[in-house]
């Protein structure tokens, strides 16, 4: 056991040394022996419990201290406490895909010399959302305050908050219209904003006169520093107690003790070996208002994940034979993919025990350069990151409950986390002020399907386990249109034995304005961004836009007659169209149009998860709930499923059996006679593989990730028994 | 440690274990004698002999059977030698045309058949769905999992490999 009192080294060599001592022994600061857990089992859970508590207290304060709907309604926060080298000891619930971020972020700086300049002193407090240091997107803006103990740095408190309006090109956080570095809002670069516990005046103006909607920003950087404080305070008064050498062995041990129980929990849940999965995501800009002739409008990538867990318990996951990095605001820098990898832990290994960032130190990312997850060029745009990370860390979620089918852990398995596509707005509020703000209530998408259950109903986004689509008449208050509707999407979670949780969709008639914009972002176009698992369907996740200009809604009211409340079951004629006279819009891909006025309605939707298991094993009973219900319609019911639903007295849909096992048995023999053997279709398609006889879009595709990967050119070729390469046209 | 009865691992396995109890199980301590349990609720549900070395699906399995480690449907289809892909010997349906994707998503927003296609692999015995792919026109078929089954049962289970 290496014996290290509060170290006298400076921080940078402190850090180095950290490094070196990891890269030696294999284990976190060179910790062989937890010998402080050993010595005191009790005290040292304790200790780790007192940590978490100052955590989840810090950020349910400063909740109370923010004024945007993003903080207080949906819980867009996290905090942490670090060690001095800037690793995560601690942290509340929230986001946490930051409290990794935020640990690049504080080693950026010491990497940086900041300890020469900026200085790192007492109540000084440092902000960043440049995701090149450390964050997932602009609007993730995180700040953090040096924790100094009898004149020495014994840690960090840091805090994000996911800003609901960066100033971008447009309004909101995820900026839809970036496709550079540049139209991505405001940026601060791992900046010294405040001293002695107070924020710099002069950084305050400058958040003031960039940003189209400043009291969400500025309130929530006064919630994060309250946290700080809380949280730096709280440590320091444990230091009191415990002992300055006592606190600086035992926050190591705990990180070190989190590294141990990772591994372990990969021995205990899964089973060695390869997994690979893979999903797609599909791009169309072509025409719309905005974009710069800079790449290709439309555009379809590739994600493919290659994941092994090796037999002592570490996971390493491969994103070889993805796509390049774009000119789009979709690209992802490793501390986002590092983040994700984080926060998907969390939620399905990381369960019990310390929670901190030796979780992720027994693990290991695979990012090639010049990807979209991890870009050589840090012009790249990255504010919608989420739009690809999601979906990556999706598949990384149906290897993983793989896995635990294998080990026969069926209750954790789970088809996982889909895009939640976002809308964003801003123009002339309800009160006549300038405004721009993201709407949260994308934070409750539905889940996929586990493999015991059916998924989550609007109840589960990746990125914030404490998931919450917020209270209508709060986003009312903040936002110049109102709900004329908010319901479940009937189908939209995948098929299966089990389904995948169902989306909702919110129908909005704009009002008391003549200028809004409204863009969306993250919503796949052409291709289903999600999968299924052992025989479920994905969900349908390439839904498009339908809106209303000019519409005669209040002509309608007036009169009391019935209005459009969501879009219906008809995907050829929707219930806007039913309804409602004035220009209808279809818009597919991110919607980026003219700004909208009083009377116009505007529909958005989001995504239901995959399913698992086959179709023909679906519950009757629960199917007839789920019809009773709007979750299922009856057409899929029988059409999908082969369930056959009566009426009863009431008019209430009830199975029946004996016609349901009739028509399955239909249903299944029909499958039978359908099917092909596989090395026949194979053989099949060979020829329109080899003549690269694809949609310009899917070619192009095959080109980048040939260009880009021996492997997947490899695999490809041994796959068609084709020459990749020449098919493509690669050199 | 947490450790559960047979009867309901199998009841869990089936989806039938109510949910608190489902829950409790969840939120408990995992059971480190869960593998053999499953793997015995399993051996119960399928009608042939073979030991089952470890599920890899919902109906799917890696037996052994006499001297070679196949994997087999739950109907006791064998797709041949384990560490080869078993998709490629199952029988497949390709949705790639508006009407044939439509009948999957009768009310929802398709996807483009140029850009995405659904490849359904089905057990050509007795008609089994056991994996659905969303997958680009000419894309290769994924492999989905190559378990490390002599590491697993040497290292981590500590059990000799191979049935009896
Ligand atoms: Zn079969």
């Amino acid at each position: 056991m290496l014996d290290k009192p509060a170290s006298t080294l400076r921080i940078r060599e402190r850090l180095l040394e950290s490094e070196r001592l990891m890269e030696e022994t294999g284990c976190y600061d060179g910790i062989t022996e937890l010998e402080l857990r050993n010595q005191d089992p009790l005290k040292f859970e304790t200790l780790h419990t007192k940590l978490r508590a100052y955590c989840v207290s810090a950020r349910e304060m400063a909740r109370r201290i923010s004024a945007s709907p993003g903080v207080r309604e949906v819980g867009e926060m996290v905090v942490a406490i670090y060690t001095p080298e800037g690793d995560a000891i601690a942290l509340s619930n929230g986001i946490m895909v930051h409290v990794h971020t935020m640990s690049r972020f504080i080693k950026w700086m010491i990497r940086n010399g900041y300890e020469d300049n900026p200085c790192i002193r007492d109540g000084d407090i440092f902000a960043n959302n440049d995701a090149f240091i450390g964050t997932v997107q602009v609007p993730d803006v995180m700040d953090v305050v040096p924790i100094f103990h009898s004149g020495k740095l014994v840690g960090w408190a840091g805090a994000v908050c996911h800003e609901l309006e960066a100033g971008g090109i447009t309004p909101g956080g995820d900026v839809a219209l970036a496709q550079e570095r540049f139209t991505e809002g405001l940026f601060v670069c791992a900046e010294k904003v405040g001293e002695n516990d107070e924020l710099r005046r002069d950084y305050v103006i400058r958040c003031e006169r960039n940003l189209r909607m400043p009291i969400y920003w500025v309130l929530d950087e006064k919630a994060k520093v309250a946290s700080c404080i809380d949280m730096r305070e709280s440590v320091k008064a444990l230091i009191d107690e415990v002992g300055l050498d006592y606190w600086m062995k035992i926050s190591k041990e705990f990180i070190e003790e989190g590294r141990r129980a990772q591994l372990a929990r990969s021995r205990q849940l899964t089973v060695p070996g390869i997994y690979r999965g893979h999903t797609f995501y599909g791009h169309v800009t072509a025409g719309k208002p905005g974009y710069q002739p800079l790449g290709d409008p439309d555009w379809l990538y590739n994600m493919p994940i290659e994941m092994e867990i090796t037999t002592d318990g570490k996971i390493i996951m491969d994103f070889e034979g993805t796509q390049p990095w774009g000119f789009h605001s979709m690209n992802c820098t490793p501390a986002g993919m590092d983040g994700g990898m984080f926060v998907t832990l969390t939620q399905h290994m990381n369960f019990e025990g310390l929670v901190n960032d030796g979780a992720w130190m027994a693990t290991e990312l695979k990012l090639p350069k010049g990807t979209w997850t991890n870009p050589d060029s840090e012009m790249a745009a990255t504010a919608t990151s989420w739009a690809l990370l999601l979906p990556a860390y999706g598949v990384f979620q149906r290897l993983l409950s793989r896995s635990f089918i294998a080990r026969g852990f069926v209750e954790e398995a789970f088809v996982g986390q889909v895009n939640s596509p976002m809308i964003e707005m801003g123009g002339t509020s309800q009160y006549g002020t300038l405004f721009g703000m993201a709407h949260f209530e994308c934070a409750a998408a539905g889940s996929g399907a586990l493999a015991i259950k059916d998924g989550l109903d609007t109840a589960y986004v990746g990125w914030n386990p404490e998931s919450d689509m917020g209270n209508i008449e709060i986003w009312e208050q903040n936002m110049p249109m109102l709900y004329i509707g908010r319901s479940i999407v009937p189908n939209s979670g995948g098929a299966g034995k089990y389904r995948g949780g169902c989306s909702f969709l919110s129908t909005w008639l704009v009002s008391k304005t003549d200028h809004l914009r409204l863009v969306t972002s993250e919503h796949s176009s052409r291709v289903f961004d999600n999968g299924g698992m052992c025989g479920g369907y994905p969900a349908p996740t390439c839904q498009k836009h339908r809106a209303v200009r000019n519409s005669n809604i209040f002509e309608l009211a007036g009169k009391g007659a019935p209005l459009a409340h969501h879009t219906g079951t008809n995907p050829h004629r929707s219930e806007l169209e039913l309804r409602l006279e004035g220009e209808h819009v279809t818009v597919e891909g991110p919607y980026i149009t003219a700004p909208h006025k009083t009377g116009d309605v505007f529909t958005h939707s989001y995504n239901g998860g995959g399913g698992y298991g086959d179709v023909l094993e679906r519950d009757p009973v629960k199917t007839a709930w789920d019809v009773e219900n709007g979750f299922l319609t009856k057409e899929a019911a029988e059409g999908v499923f082969g369930i056959v639903l009566d009426e009863d007295a009431d008019g209430f849909p009830v199975a029946n059996l004996d016609a349901t096992k009739r028509h399955r048995a239909g249903m299944r023999a029909e499958r039978l006679a359908k099917a092909r053997p596989v090395s026949d279709w194979i053989a099949s398609q060979r020829s329109r593989v080899e003549a690269a006889a694809f949609a310009p879009e899917v070619k192009k595709m095959y080109a980048s990730a040939i260009k880009l990967s021996p492997r997947f050119t490899k695999d490809f070729s041994d796959f068609w028994q084709v020459d990749a390469k020449a098919a493509f046209g690669v050199e | 440690m947490s450790s559960y009865s047979k009867e309901v691992i199998a009841d869990l396995v089936a989806g039938t274990l109510p949910w608190p109890q489902t829950r409790r199980v969840m939120s408990a301590y995992k059971d480190d004698d869960r593998f053999f349990k499953y793997v015995a609720v399993l051996q119960d549900r399928v009608e042939w002999k073979d030991p089952i070395l470890l599920p890899v699906s919902d109906h799917l399995f890696i037996c052994q059977s006499g001297d070679e480690r196949v994997t087999k449907c739950e109907c006791g289809h064998s797709f041949g030698d384990y560490r080869k892909n078993w998709k490629l010997k199952a029988h497949i349906i390709v949705r790639d045309t508006e009407e044939s994707l439509r009948e999957i998503y009768p009310n929802s927003d398709l996807p483009d058949p140029e850009w995405m296609e659904i490849r359904e692999f089905i057990c050509p015995e007795c008609g089994t769905l056991h994996e659905v792919e969303a997958a680009a026109p000419g894309y290769p078929i994924v492999h989905d999992f190559e378990p490390d089954l002599e590491g697993f049962y040497r290292d981590w289970l500590k059990k000799p490999l191979g049935g009896e």
